[in-house]
């Protein structure tokens, strides 16, 4: 039982639970600590251990499930989703337009090219340790 | 002479309560002082030190006091009531030092922010998962016996049966027949068996409280001491519907005049569960410790996360309120074993009914002739 991953609230920030949640365990699949297949809490096991509203979990969950990353089994709780041999063309477009958004964003607030690129690059070399199908 | 024995028995027990006592901060979660969250370092401290120092000072003095008072009364009366002497000063003892030192243990709680909560992400599968259906099963059983028993031989019984029986193992209390009377043991017989193993099953999905940075150490520790507790909850079940289902059969027997009294197998039963109770409690306490503490990895540092170290949600260190939460159990900041979630209402519920049940039971048959 040693190194298991963790989840961790922080309530000062303001950020809503549900995101943090979600967040985290996004984060968490894309750095490969929850394989494809990986067995998470069920839900109310999770909001019992977090202390926070069954409807909270059930959100980032669904949240989840809705982005790809997780699959959802009834009450037995849910697993790491594995992700998709090839990309979806309507999936693409969409995951394009949110790039372009945030891209347009960094640089409304200042951030250079180079450092968008070196940012892109840590977050795609993190995210290739992952396991793929 | 039985009076003289029953006070011996009830100041043996003082001593073993005040044993019990006398453990409290020994078997806690370092960190948790006192029913507050004052942090690793501070737990440490001098401060901390002294507080416990006097705990022991003030247990002591009430196991005294509670001694004094009950061997006085021995030599001085056979009223029964006077029974309840020493153990009530050892326990009002109890709780008044209790809150003596949760208050000065408030003082050493830090200020700021409160502690981030922490959940594995992972599923640890309850312990022993058919254990309490099992036992739920064998007290469905006994008390359906036990009912149907007491029930098949209802026109039979005499005018006035047993209702109490003293030390030696004889009657010595009558009540006259009637439904509520016969049928209040075997019915106690079911309510108890469900209820035990009812709380058995909440036990082990009781909230999993865990250090943070400690890579899983404090929750392999706590998943261990759940399997033992739910394991002692479900031999408790078991050997109360036993002694309880012989018991019934047994008074049946005595009533019908088969029998004088109750017979080796009641008596031994009930010795049987008051050894595997007080023994079972004192493993728990100095082999796992509170929540699996004493298994911990040594000299640990890691900080509680939010269900124990969260202030907010407890209310005099000893009842935990969250509305949020929908845990049914949780782990006691001060103690051993779990207790309820008062902001879960459904939690609530369950509780209150079940103690409604069992009251109800006790005064229909008590107020029926």
């Amino acid at each position: 039982m040693n190194n298991d991953p963790t989840l961790t609230l922080d309530w000062a920030t303001g950020e809503p639970v549900y995101e943090q949640i979600a967040d985290q365990i996004r984060d968490r699949i894309a750095a490969g600590d929850l394989p494809p297949g990986h067995a998470l809490p069920p839900v109310r096991t999770l909001a019992s251990d977090l202390g926070v509203n069954l409807n909270t979990v059930a959100r980032a969950y669904r949240q989840l499930e809705e982005q790809g990353f997780v699959l959802i089994r009834d009450r037995a709780g849910a697993e790491v989703a594995a992700p998709a041999a090839t990309a979806d063309p309507d999936s693409l477009e969409r995951l394009r337009h949110e790039l372009r958004d945030v891209l347009q964003r960094m640089r409304q607030a200042g951030v250079t090219p180079d450092e968008i690129r070196g940012a892109v690059e840590s977050i795609v070399a993190r995210t290739d340790r992952a396991p793929r199908r | 002479m039985p009076a003289k024995l029953l006070f011996l028995v009830m100041l043996l027990e003082n001593v073993l309560i005040g044993g019990v006592f006398f453990l409290y901060p020994w078997i806690v979660r370092k960190g948790l002082l006192f029913g507050v969250y004052v942090g690793e370092e501070a737990f440490d401290s001098a401060a901390a030190r002294a507080l416990t120092r006097r705990w022991y000072r003030g247990v002591l003095a009430a196991l005294v006091v509670s001694l004094a008072v009950g061997s006085s009364l021995s030599l001085a009366t056979e009223n029964p009531l006077a029974l309840v002497v020493p153990i009530t000063i050892q326990v009002l003892g109890f709780f008044g030092l209790y809150l003596w030192a949760y208050r000065r243990a408030r003082r050493l709680a830090p200020a700021g922010p409160p502690p981030a909560a922490v959940a594995p992400l992972v599923t640890t599968p309850p312990p022993n998962p058919l254990l309490p259906a099992l036992t739920i099963a064998v007290g469905v059983a006994c008390g359906t016996f036990a009912i149907a028993y007491a029930w098949s031989h209802y026109d039979a019984l005499p005018a006035s049966v047993p209702t109490h029986f003293g030390i030696s193992g004889e009657p010595d209390a009558w009540r006259p027949k009637s439904i509520p009377t016969v049928m209040l043991l075997p019915m106690m017989v079911l309510l108890l068996a469900v209820g035990l193993g009812g709380m058995a099953w909440l036990t082990a999905n009781a909230k999993r409280g865990l250090r943070r940075f400690d890579k899983g150490a404090s929750l392999a520790a706590q998943m261990r001491f759940r399997t033992a507790m739910t394991r002692f909850l479900c031999g408790t079940a078991v050997f109360t519907s036993a002694m309880l289902t012989t018991m019934s059969v047994s008074i049946i027997q005595v009533s019908l005049g088969r029998a004088s009294a109750l017979g080796r197998w009641e008596m031994g039963l009930t010795g049987l569960l008051m050894l595997w109770a007080i023994g079972g409690t004192v493993y728990l306490a100095l082999r796992y410790g509170q929540g699996g503490s004493r298994i911990e990895r040594a000299g640990v540092t890691t900080p509680l996360t939010d269900g124990l170290a969260d202030n907010r949600n407890w209310v005099l260190g000893m009842f935990y309120v969250n509305r949020n939460d929908p845990s049914f159990l949780v782990e006691r900041r001060f103690g051993l074993g779990y207790t309820l979630n008062f902001g879960n209402w459904k939690a609530v519920a369950l509780f209150v009914a079940f103690i409604a049940a069992i009251g109800a039971l006790v005064i229909v048959a008590a107020t029926t002739n």
